[in-house]
């Protein structure tokens, strides 16, 4: 059984690697990858990404117990023909991005998660349009400084607890999950994941903190248009005439140690971006050592809010590595079947998407085009693929971190709008960001209707959202 | 010491009716109600990746659950006994241990692997991590299990499971909770065993007077559990083993044809479990028979 099964996976595999084999061979290799890859080779990318888009809409029980074996596929047909047609190169690429991006990048979403579930909110909290907004602010603001992942799964417990009693609440998770889901994590590269992506590759930490003015913009409609929607169903449902319940357990936090180890990741990522000591190279993959050690600290910090925090606190935060798990397969796959895809856009005019390139001009155009790809697919690859094409279009062959130094120091403009349009319109669909799916699921776990893909889109977000958006774009980006 | 209720959590393996059906003598004692659990591991219906909850796979997962369990019930009832389902999603381990609390329940029952192979633990890591955890008796059943004996496989089906049960005694206090547990089992006993196990660590690092103390004050505490048994009308019969604990206390099981090992568990902490290891849980792994851990 298992041999047939495998047997179908190879003719499968086959039958995709022979039209892909046959584009990269009519390839010839040249200095730069990206300038001899075939259109053709992005075709794992947009498969991968397609997969994440319609698997959990059309099949979601397939997908679930089978997306390690989708993403496996994508990663195959993208690694294979870059070994045998790029051999060293090729290696040199794949090694490149598990190394410098994917590694670290996962080191940094798994310890702001451990972290973060040890962080466990008690006591009776009570639902009102007050509270409820303090909510959301609170988890806004920590959003840039614990993740939006972190800070999500932080609230989204005790602010459903809080609402238990309110009829209406799929309202407020689809607010919640616009603000502490996505818009909060605008402000550091801890924030949201395309942030640290950029991070990574030379955008400086403080530099995020020159979108505040956007942020500020989102919040101060966002805000006021919750309270005022929760306090219209608020006085309908009748709540406050509603006799209390009688259990009044003091609010508190517990799992307080788990705070330092959260200044420690904030403290790490930040002196990784101010120090340099040096390279080595693992693997041919030069990296910087604090880099290494920035990873080596997370992880640290991560297994210490393992070891001393209460086993009990974890347990009630319904604390489980699966999410993860999944982030870390998808994001497997996801980076090496992107490889093709940034090489291209690097090459700038010389590679297959210089049409991208120049369709693809103004800032507006890519706060729209990172935006509109970002809500439908991950926002992190899309941010990449975009700030690849900034520089690509900018300063054609100039190596990475150099051209993203000189974006930012002449047109600053379009890496606000790239970044702007990646966090933002991660909250259009649910599969705009990670924390999406994961609040939702909690939500339906705990009994709070969400609303349906399309319902999510053609009730909320395409209302509330978008208009902020265009109002966005006529303040910064025109 | 007392069981009127009772956690049954299963994930309906081929023999976990079989198994509840041998805990039905108990209504014979004074057992009041049976909770039938079972939890819908909440990674099975959530988190979809980027997909969120599935929530009809839920409702489906629910809906068997409570026909499995319906049907369950039908029998139990016919032999008197009260039964309530609990489904929950969850984290099984943690929900186990915490939905016991909430009802305070007397008895939580797990069933185990039916086969091991050599040298292969009987225990699962989910009957592992509750029995260590655990603040409340658990009883470890296995109906039907398949093991390597001097190079052949032998099945055996653990069927009247209180009819003969020996006690290995550490001659503590937990010991003597354990053993009000088996006086409270009185009209379910045939002969009752006591033991206790001089460890090998001791003989090494003791003189021979010294041993010869600690023999006769173990004897001196088995007679006493003894008369305890027989003036609650159970008759008992006690043994002394000597050697690694686990290892003679199954020894002794097979010797004396006992139907279920009852012992307490030691409270080590998890750093000196790690390295030591504890023989109750050495003897939940390695045993054939039921076992009964009493914390």
């Amino acid at each position: 059984m298992k041999q047939a099964t495998a047997g179908r996976i190879l003719s499968f595999l086959f039958l995709f690697l022979v039209p892909l084999t046959s584009a990269y061979a009519g390839a010839e290799k040249g200095p730069a990858i990206g300038e001899t890859l075939p259109f053709y080779s992005l075709l794992p990318f947009a498969g991968m990404l397609l997969s994440i888009a319609l698997f959990p809409l059309v099949l979601p029980k397939l997908w679930h117990h089978h997306f390690g074996k989708v993403t496996l596929f994508w990663v195959l047909i993208t690694v294979i023909p870059l070994l045998i047609f790029y051999k060293m190169a090729g290696l040199s690429e794949i090694l490149h991005i598990m190394l410098a991006d994917y590694l670290p990048f996962i080191i940094l979403l798994g310890s702001l998660y451990t972290v973060s579930g040890g962080i466990l909110l008690r006591g009776t909290l009570s639902g009102t349009p007050a509270f409820n907004t303090m909510i959301l602010l609170v988890g806004t603001i920590l959003a840039s400084w614990m993740g939006t992942t972190g800070a999500a799964m932080l609230l989204i417990r005790p602010f459903l607890r809080a609402n238990a009693r309110r009829k209406n609440r799929s309202f407020m998770v689809v607010f919640f999950i616009f603000m502490v889901a996505n818009i909060g994590g605008l402000l550091t590269p801890l924030g949201d994941p395309p942030l640290f992506l950029g991070f990574l590759r030379g955008v400086p930490f403080f530099w995020t903190f020159s979108l505040l003015k956007q942020l500020l913009v989102a919040v101060v409609v966002l805000l006021p248009v919750y309270y005022v929607l929760d306090t219209y169903f608020y006085k309908k449902e009748g709540i406050a005439d509603l006799p209390d319940e009688g259990i009044n357990e003091p609010v508190r936090i517990e799992g307080y140690s788990n705070f330092i180890f959260l200044a420690g990741i904030v403290g790490a990522v930040l002196l990784s971006g101010t120090v340099k000591w040096g390279e080595i190279s693992m693997l041919g993959v030069h990296r910087g050592v604090q880099d290494i050690v920035r990873d080596g600290f997370l992880i640290l910090m991560g297994v210490l809010s393992l070891t001393l925090t209460k086993r009990k606190i974890r347990e009630d935060n319904a604390f489980t590595w699966f999410p993860i798990k999944e982030v870390a397969i998808l994001f497997f796959g996801i980076f090496l079947s992107m490889i093709p895809c940034l090489a291209i856009l690097q090459a700038g005019a010389r590679g297959e998407l210089s049409w991208v390139i120049t369709a693809v001009r103004e800032p507006v155009h890519y706060f729209w085009v990172t935006g509109i790809l970002s809500a439908f697919l991950d926002n992190a690859p899309t941010y990449l693929t975009f700030l690849n094409t900034a520089t690509g279009g900018f300063y054609t062959g100039v190596p990475g971190p150099e051209a993203i130094a000189l974006l930012i120091k002449e047109n600053p403009v379009y890496l606000a709008a790239i970044s702007t349009g990646a966090v933002f319109f991660g909250a259009l669909t649910y599969i705009g960001n990670a924390p999406n799916f994961m609040v939702r699921s909690i939500a339906e776990e705990l009994g709070t209707p969400m609303p349906s893909f399309f319902g999510y889109m053609f009730k909320y977000s395409l209302i509330i959202l978008m208009p902020i958006f265009v109002l966005i774009t006529f303040i910064f980006f025109l | 010491m007392k069981i009127d209720k009772i956690l049954f959590p299963t994930k309906f393996d081929e023999f976990s009716y079989r198994s509840l059906e041998t805990l039905l003598v108990l209504s014979k004692a004074v057992l009041k109600e049976i909770l039938l659990f079972y939890v819908i591991p909440r990674d099975d219906v959530g988190f979809v990746p980027y997909g969120g909850y599935l929530k009809g796979e839920e409702e489906r997962l629910r809906e068997e659950a409570r026909i499995r369990f319906e049907d369950w019930q039908r029998s139990l009832a016919e032999h008197g006994v009260n039964s309530r389902i609990i489904i929950e999603v969850g984290d099984p381990v943690p929900k186990i241990l915490s939905i016991a609390e909430q009802e305070a329940v007397d008895l939580i029952v797990v069933n185990k692997k039916t086969r091991a192979a050599f040298d292969i633990p009987f225990l699962g890591s989910r009957t592992f991590k509750i029995i260590t955890r655990s603040k409340i008796p658990v009883l470890v059943n296995r109906y039907i299990v398949e093991f390597e004996r001097e190079g052949k496989i032998v099945t055996r089906i653990n069927g009247e499971i209180f009819k003969k049960p020996l006690l290995a005694s550490d001659c503590s206090e937990l010991s003597d909770k354990a053993l009000d547990l088996l006086l409270f089992l009185d009209g379910l006993i045939e002969k009752a065993y006591v033991c206790n196990v001089i460890n090998s660590k001791l003989s090494k690092c003791h003189d021979r007077s010294a041993l010869d103390t600690i023999e006769n004050d173990s004897k001196r505490k088995l007679a006493e559990y003894c008369d305890r048994l027989k003036s609650a009308g159970i008759d008992a019969e006690q043994h002394m083993g000597a050697g690694e604990i686990a290892a003679e206390i199954i020894r002794l099981s097979r010797q004396v044809g006992a139907s279920m090992i009852v012992m307490s568990t030691t409270g080590k902490n998890r750093l000196t479990e790690l390295f030591e290891g504890s023989p109750s849980h050495k003897v939940s792994e390695k045993s054939e028979l039921p076992i009964i851990l009493v914390p």
